[in-house]
């Protein structure tokens, strides 16, 4: 699954693309499955042609969290997606909920095995 | 304190007035991201992971109780309440929104602050020692030529579109706490034989993918000859410096490629060329700058404060205060006070905007409206009253603010890292913060004595690893946060460059391992040594092999 | 042909208005057009610039890429009308030193043109530097122009403008309080 990413020019909060708009929440976006190439190649376009509403949109791939729902795989777009991790109450995941829970638990770019979930706080 | 004057303050309303011009035609779509960007980063506006960062210079790292109250209340007014202290004594925002910009910055210009050029490929805002003008050590004022450089480096026209950034450093004294051997240039204040005054001149320092101790490419430049000097060595770097790959783009390649010596003699050459009597600053304008840091109004105190001895006496914790935050003043009766943004579980140089708030009621009342940012993400109170230091050190504890660990294994540098930061490939803040709560014990951190760990989350080096004790590199392994380990480097007279110790470490991995080195340390020290000094006599092989052994 | 802005007066007043640019911009692969100015490469100059100069009347110019070194033009300059500095991005900043040391050190009293990717927001630095002319590329129209060169009241560094620098201010406000 694919969702599509960018920062908004005014304020630099991180936005997904849904369905012709750019939305704050990454429960909003809009997925993608690997059949859809080309439907998130013309959202990236559709952002690259409005350089006035946001800076710089691409494409993130996402991994099923088990039981709890969908997150970015990297551990960059996951921060991105929550906000600070030193800082619990700041940024996207001060709102809490499902949505932030699972991109908390996720832990799909991990590779080697008994080391600890980087997101989740000790 | 140098005050602005109205040319300085007509200056920053102006600076002000083009960003917002600038912001307006980037809004309306007049200016492309690629356009604008490089002139919001002259700015100090970078774009980060979830908002803008703004990054106000503090000027050789010092502040009146004014200017701190107005960054507190930017905090709270267009942040979330917080700031943090960079290691180029700068203080940066993380949760600005560009539309606020404009008004930020003529927040910033009534108090006499601003952010021209922190960053971007120009002439950054010059870091100095936090001490000047309260350590005896000191030959003369770095300030003074702080200050004279900020004029002559502000909106440069010659100078603003360098290959790439340019960081200069001054300190005054023998102890170096401003990281000189390390910078793009760094200016050691030195009396000749005779008895004038000169600068020891060091170019092509750094860190970031290669980093260099930076070599002395004049002895004795006197002093009333330093900008001709710097228009020479930033001509013939703007000329030949590499514009072809930003990695290789920084002074410090152009002098390994050329060699020092080489280096040097393009310099002198293009120095001679200079007419000095038109680029020189004049001996009044020189007087009018250093009059304004000469009129400090000390009082003629005892040596001796009786009120502070009886109240270490019966306090432990002012008197571990007093033995690792409390540091010799120039004047009897004085102290320099370090005030650790360390404290155990937060984040590394982070102030909220309630401590800065006391932090500025106590310059003001205490310490001359004198405050300092230094460049291992600390404040300074540069001028106490030991009378006086009883009473501060309560107002600090009250704030959270007394941690007792200047310089030792919980004063740790880290950048903010993959937790703000677009340019980071692994997060920096956790791992400072389970490193000082492995080491939360304060009886057992002033056992272990001086060691500075510092730690950067990518290879650019804002958290200074490569002149670290302990120095972590935070890198993306396979699509996981790793951290490498170096030892042995230092950002001080003594500079260095650590040795990688091994493979990159996980994340849980990282804290035990500092464990292991700081016990092999203490096994093998001999007297009165540091972990530093130990390192350098046994050498890396027997913190690799515990490290390793452990590990596996 | 791209159009030109110069600034007023050869003393460097600071007011620009349009100009006309009878200024041929020769690429190396073209011919030389058998009249009129023409903008030469370096390379090109140094070949056929003494033949050009010689044999007609019009006037040359030369055009400076940041690599090259504008020393190369130092025998050269008194017959040469336009010294044009490219910018191939406008973050390449080697053509502002180049214009001071034409300026400064040669003492060059002919046209030094900005050309390639220039900007308002370089007005201000370039004209500092001894820049007299430019090709904006960016839309810019004089108002603008004059308006971003002149958008500082305050200099801290002498260049080759002759503004006074904030000490110099600071020297004739003092001077002025003393004699009162």
């Amino acid at each position: 699954m694919k969702a599509v990413t960018a920062n908004r020019l005014i304020d630099g909060e991180v936005v997904f693309w849904k369905e012709g708009a750019w939305v704050d929440g990454f429960g909003d976006a809009q997925l993608f499955d690997d059949a859809q190439g080309e439907e998130v190649e013309a959202a990236v376009a559709a952002g690259k042609a409005a350089p006035t509403v946001i800076v710089d949109p691409y494409p993130i791939d996402l991994i099923t969290v088990e039981g709890l729902g969908l997150a970015p795989v990297s551990y960059r777009e996951r921060i991105r997606a929550l906000g600070p991790t030193n800082e619990l109450l700041h940024g996207k995941q001060a709102e809490g909920g499902a949505v932030v829970e699972a991109i908390r638990h996720a832990s799909g770019a991990a590779r080697s095995t008994g080391r600890v979930d980087l997101i989740r706080r000790k | 304190m140098y005050q602005y004057d109205v040319i300085d303050r007509e200056f920053l309303t102006d600076r002000s007035n083009e960003f917002r011009h600038q912001v307006t035609r980037r809004l309306a779509g007049d200016l492309t991201e690629d356009q604008f960007k490089p002139l919001r980063l002259m700015n100090g506006l970078y774009l980060q992971l979830h908002a803008y960062m703004l990054r106000v210079a503090i000027p050789y790292g010092s502040l009146n109780s004014r200017q701190a109250r107005r960054l507190a209340w930017i905090a709270r007014t267009y942040d979330k309440g917080y700031g943090h202290m960079t290691t180029r004594q700068n203080i940066q925002f993380n949760w600005i929104k560009l539309k606020d910009a404009p008004d930020i910055l003529d927040a910033l210009a009534e108090v006499d602050l601003h952010a021209i050029q922190t960053s971007g490929n120009c002439i950054r805002n010059t870091t100095a020692d936090p001490y000047a003008g309260a350590t005896a050590e000191e030959i003369d004022d770095p300030r003074v030529w702080s200050e004279v450089i900020r004029q002559w480096s502000t909106l440069h026209p010659e100078f603003s579109y360098l290959p790439r950034k340019f960081k200069i450093a001054i300190t005054g004294a023998l102890t170096d706490r401003a990281a000189v051997k390390v910078h793009d240039i760094g200016l050691i204040l030195r009396r000749a034989r005779d008895g004038s005054l000169g600068f020891e001149v060091i170019v092509g320092g750094g860190q970031g993918r290669t980093p260099y101790v930076g070599p002395t490419i004049k002895h004795h430049l006197p002093a009333s000859s330093l900008l001709s000097y710097l228009e020479a060595v930033l001509r013939v770097y703007n000329r030949h410096g590499r514009r072809d790959n930003i990695y290789k783009a920084r002074i410090k390649i152009l002098v390994a490629a050329l060699g020092a010596e080489e280096f040097g003699r393009q310099v002198e050459e293009e120095w001679a060329k200079i007419d000095q009597s038109r680029a020189d600053l004049g001996d009044q304008e020189l007087a009018r700058i250093r009059g304004a840091f000469a009129q400090t109004p000390f009082e003629t105190l005892p040596a001796r404060s009786e009120a502070f001895e009886a109240a270490k006496a019966a306090s432990p914790s002012l008197a571990r205060f007093a033995r690792n935050n409390v540091k010799a003043h120039k004047k009897p009766g004085y102290a320099i006070v370090e005030v650790s943004l360390k404290a155990v579980g937060q984040t590394p140089g982070d102030a909220t905007a309630d401590q800065l708030d006391v932090v500025a009621d106590l310059a003001e009342r205490y310490s001359l409206d004198d405050l300092r940012v230094t460049h291992a993400q600390n404040l300074v109170l540069p001028h106490v009253k030991l009378d006086d230091l009883p009473a501060v050190h309560a107002a600090l504890e009250a704030a959270g603010l007394a941690t007792a660990n200047i310089d030792l294994i919980s004063d740790i540098i880290a950048c903010p890292g993959l937790d703000y930061c677009a340019l980071a490939n692994a997060r920096a803040i956790p791992i400072a913060q389970d490193i000082a709560k492995t080491f939360a014990d304060p009886d057992r951190a002033e056992t272990i004595g001086e060691l500075k760990i510092k730690i950067s989350g990518c290879i650019n080096a804002c958290g200074h690893h490569h002149v670290a004790h302990i120095g972590i590199l935070g890198v993306d392994k396979k699509g996981e946060e790793f951290y490498q380990l170096s030892l042995g480097g230092s950002g001080a007279e003594d500079a260095s460059i650590g040795k990688i110790l091994g493979p990159a470490l996980a994340a849980d991995r990282v804290a035990p391992a500092i464990d292991t080195l700081v016990d092999t340390y203490l096994a093998a020290r001999q007297g009165e040594e540091r972990f530093l000094d130990t390192y350098r006599r046994v050498g890396l092989e027997p913190f690799k092999e515990a490290v390793y052994a452990q590990a596996d | 042909m791209p159009k030109l802005i110069k600034l007023a007066g050869p003393t460097g007043e600071q007011a620009a208005q349009w100009a006309e640019n009878t200024f041929v911009n020769v690429v190396d692969e073209d011919a030389i057009p058998d009249a009129g100015d023409v903008i030469l490469s370096l390379n090109r100059f140094q070949a056929e610039g003494d033949a050009l100069l010689s044999s007609n009347s019009r006037r040359v110019g030369v055009r400076i890429e940041p690599a090259e070194e504008v020393e190369a033009l130092a025998y050269d300059l008194p017959r040469i009308s336009v010294v044009a500095l490219a910018f191939p991005k406008y973050r390449d900043g080697r053509a502002y030193t180049s214009a001071r040391l034409l300026r400064e050190r040669f003492k060059y009293e002919g046209e030094v043109r900005a050309v390639g990717d220039v900007l308002q927001e370089q007005a201000g630095f370039m004209v500092r530097c001894g820049f007299d002319a430019f090709e904006p590329n960016d839309g810019a129209t004089p108002e603008a122009w004059t308006k971003a060169a002149n958008r500082f009241r305050h200099v801290y560094q002498r260049a080759v403008d002759a503004r006074p620098i904030a000490a110099d201010e600071r020297a004739q406000a003092q001077a002025k309080e003393g004699a009162l």
